[in-house]
């Protein structure tokens, strides 16, 4: 019985999985004939032609989408986010998350560190420890 | 300390001390030698008279969100967002900004997240007295510092609210603490090693103070591509108000009105631009276009004809419209 469904149910579901994957897939739409510059394209300064420029915005993109999702973001949250985000800002994340700094205010802390912020804290080059000041 | 030492044996306690003295004196080494490399510095400034700045400024009425967990990002977000008169919780802010896995937020989300609140975010340039400057001007300044040292870093954002150039005194929301002062040096050397980045919200229509027109429009773009030509409109036209001669800035103008569906103050915002700046073949180029499309054909071929004779990027998108409006 169960095997009979899923003989019916699967390429149903593979059907509707390529076709809801179809819109994220296809290339950006022609451009009418008479469409104006962006002020975007005008200002960013390269010279790569602007097609070849917009797909591999979709595809970073949808890079950087799964990269959210791999950081834990809620799948449900990572389109808005994403969508957000300026071509600089896309570039930024698709090329560099990982080096980044996230604001955090935590240090992994071993002793020797602890007492060496300790001393910087008290030059004041560095301000760990809110009793330091 | 002292009531540790007190316990001891003497013996134990000579000992004790030779080993503190020793581990004293290499830290102090390490120490001296940072400052020797020059990273302690107090920032350097102009006088508050050569700068335009009030001797000192505390910016009344931003609300204080005390970080939870890791969470000083969503929190600095909700503190310039609410001053800005957007209402939003820091909770509604965690799953908009903050990255689990990282436990922080990173600076293009903090950009980009304003935006989803339809106000601008500028970064400033990373200059002190710029910071001084968004303050006195009565923008609250989101900064990011890593408060440790650059081999083991503890980033952090906080919101400086006000500054005393005479006690040399920085006022900041931060972490957990309101109405934090932190000296100037010390700010500096934490605020430095991330390269001094800054950020402003504002609303479309406001501009920061210390920045050029560059900046200013690049994140203006960056809004509209977020939100739409209309949303942007008041943010261009303050850029064209402040920066008249700026062609770039009425082209950008240009581009919205177009997309807020006005062609006619399209067109005469690009006529702004070629008249600033007349080799600006991409202001020709949309003139051209939006002419076009009113029906004003003449001046429409005029525009295209300039568009596809000076030499630029869009030269060829040019010569491919004047041959379409001829056929």
């Amino acid at each position: 019985m169960m095997k009979k469904l899923s003989r019916v149910l699967s390429p149903l579901l593979i059907a509707f999985l390529v076709l809801g994957s179809l819109p994220v897939a296809a290339a950006p739409q022609a451009a009418p004939a008479n469409s104006l510059v962006t002020t975007q394209d005008a200002l960013s300064a390269d010279q790569v032609s602007a097609d070849r420029e917009r797909i591999n915005e979709m595809l970073s993109r949808q890079d950087v989408q799964d990269q959210l999702v791999a950081q834990g973001v809620d799948p449900a949250d990572v389109e808005a986010r994403v969508a957000a985000l300026s071509d600089a800002e896309v570039r930024q994340m698709a090329e560099q998350l990982d080096d980044l700094p996230a604001g955090a205010s935590v240090v992994g802390a071993l002793v020797f560190i602890f007492v060496l912020l300790l001393v910087t804290d008290l030059l004041g080059l560095t301000n760990v420890f809110p009793f330091t000041r | 300390m002292s009531h540790l030492l007190e316990r001891q044996a003497p013996r134990q306690q000579s000992e004790r001390q030779t080993w503190n003295a020793r581990t004293a004196g290499v830290l102090l080494l390490m120490a001296a030698l940072l400052l020797l490399s020059g990273c302690a510095t107090g920032p350097r400034l102009a006088s508050p008279g050569d700068m335009g700045v009030a001797e000192r400024t505390y910016i009344d009425g931003v609300p204080f969100h005390a970080q939870r967990d890791y969470q000083c990002g969503p929190a600095s977000l909700a503190m310039v967002l609410n001053y800005a008169e957007v209402d939003v919780s820091v909770d509604t802010l965690i799953p908009q900004v903050f990255l689990p896995n990282r436990e922080g937020s990173v600076q293009p989300e903090m950009q980009s997240t304003v935006r989803r609140y339809d106000r601008v975010s500028f970064v400033l340039d990373g200059n002190f007295a710029s910071l001084l400057e968004e303050l006195d001007a009565g923008h609250p300044v989101v900064v990011m510092q890593n408060l440790s040292l650059p081999l083991w870093p503890m980033w952090h954002y906080a919101v400086a609210i006000g500054y005393d150039l005479d006690e040399q005194l920085l006022t900041l929301h931060s972490g957990e603490e309101a109405n934090r002062q932190e000296s100037f040096r010390r700010f500096d050397a934490t605020w430095a090693r991330s390269e001094r980045w800054a950020m402003v919200a504002l609303p479309p229509g406001e501009l920061p103070v210390s920045t050029g027109p560059r900046r200013a429009m690049d994140a203006i773009a960056s809004f509209e591509q977020a939100n739409d030509a209309e949303a942007a409109l008041p943010a261009w036209r303050a850029v064209t108000e402040r920066w008249p001669q700026d062609a770039m800035a009425w082209f950008a103008l240009g581009n919205a009105e177009y997309g807020a569906g006005h062609p006619e103050d399209a067109a005469n915002a690009f006529r702004h631009a070629t008249d600033r700046q007349p080799d600006l073949a991409v202001a020709w180029l949309n003139l051209g276009l939006t002419l076009e499309g009113l029906g004003q054909r003449s001046e429409a071929h005029q525009a295209l004809q300039q568009a596809a004779s000076l030499p630029s990027r869009w030269q060829d998108d040019a010569k491919q419209a004047l041959t379409r409006f001829n056929d």
